[in-house]
């Protein structure tokens, strides 16, 4: 599939490298040039992963990234709004069929569900994953 | 109505005070400890420090039972939260956003933002009214955008100058609702009214025709 993600923070750079290992084609847009470093070199490099610098809750920065291909579309910057922002900009204008967003505050999980927008939330998914490692699901 | 500012910077901060002189019980919310307490201070708002886009937020700043939800922050991405949440999450029944990048307003738009204020059109409109262009100006949408009303002023070597209003062929659905002389005196816009040199035209226009009505309008000899 092809896989965008805004943001190569934590969350969007582990993203990249474990999606890109089981093959689907990911670009990642990032502004800070520091964090396209958390991206795996190799693979940047040799192009099968794509990076491009800019903010990408803008329009221009979408349709740089081949939005019009794309089957998922993944918000995982650090803030709350600018996902919700880009997200919605990835449905609204550009229909994309999957979206997801990231969200701190679960409390802006009545609004995206109301969009058809799919949420995650750091917290409970740390906390999910220390509950299963706790009672011996993993 | 009580109403709650998202934002008391160059623009929540005036129009606070505006809103509480006409009457109203308005509660400002600001993530600036220092802004807050000179809203308090010097304003005697009543002002709290909290993130635009938290939900938290907009419940102590009593969401729930506000009239309307002005989001007026240097940030697009919390405006558009802090009205979209307002809206879900505590019925808000109007909501109000600044946006200050174009795309962003034709999103907000589509996002459900009941009213959205974009700023760089609010300055265009400002230049093109000082400019000696013959430009589109966009007064005002209506009825949920389908329509807008602009005033387009006429080019004094213009196609249309001295035929009169039945003679155009205007785009389907525009209507012609006012004509302003170059000496500010208004004409009624009935169909025989002619049209002369540096008259301004206002009209009420389908959105996607007011192209097509400003080239009408503005056409050379």
């Amino acid at each position: 599939m092809n896989v965008i993600i805004v943001g190569a923070g934590n969350i969007g750079s582990s993203l990249a490298r474990k999606l890109s290992d089981i093959g689907h084609k990911i670009t990642v847009i990032e502004k800070n040039p520091t964090a396209i470093s958390q991206l795996p070199r190799g693979r940047v490099d040799s192009g099968v992963m794509t990076v491009i610098h800019r903010d990408g809750s803008t329009g221009a920065a979408m349709l740089e990234a081949g939005i019009s291909e794309a089957d998922v579309f993944i918000a995982a910057t650090g803030k709350d709004s600018l996902n919700g922002l880009a997200a919605q900009r990835a449905k609204i204008i550009f229909h994309v069929a999957q979206v997801i967003t990231v969200v701190g505050d679960e409390g802006a999980r009545t609004l995206y569900d109301s969009l058809g927008i799919k949420t995650i939330n750091k917290a409970t998914l740390a906390s999910d994953k220390l509950i299963s490692m706790l009672t011996g699901d993993v | 109505m009580y109403l709650v500012i998202v934002g008391g910077g160059k623009v929540g901060a005036p129009l606070a005070s505006s809103l509480i002189n006409e009457g109203h019980e308005v509660f400002v919310l600001d993530k600036d400890p220092e802004k807050v307490a000179s809203l308090q201070r010097e304003l005697g708002m009543i002002a709290t420090v909290g993130e635009a886009a938290s939900v938290k937020a907009l419940q102590d700043a009593g969401a729930a039972r506000a009239g309307a939800l002005i989001a007026t922050t240097s940030s697009d991405e919390d405006n558009l939260a802090a009205c979209q949440l307002a809206r879900t999450n505590f019925n808000v029944p109007r909501t109000i956003a600044v946006a200050h990048s174009p795309e962003n307003a034709s999103l907000f738009e589509r996002a459900g933002v009941d009213l959205v204020v974009s700023t760089t059109d609010l300055v265009l409109s400002n230049l093109a009214t000082a400019l000696p262009a013959h430009p589109l100006i966009r007064l005002m949408p209506i009825a949920d955008r389908s329509q807008e009303l602009v005033a387009i002023k006429l080019p004094a070597a213009g196609t249309v100058i001295g035929r009169s209003l039945s003679e155009l062929r205007l785009p389907y659905g525009t209507k012609i609702v006012l004509i302003v002389t170059s000496t500010g005196q208004s004409k009624p816009s009935n169909s025989d009214a002619v049209i002369e040199a540096e008259d301004e035209i206002i009209a009420l226009s389908p959105s996607n025709s007011t192209n097509e009505l400003w080239e009408l309008l503005t056409e050379l000899r």
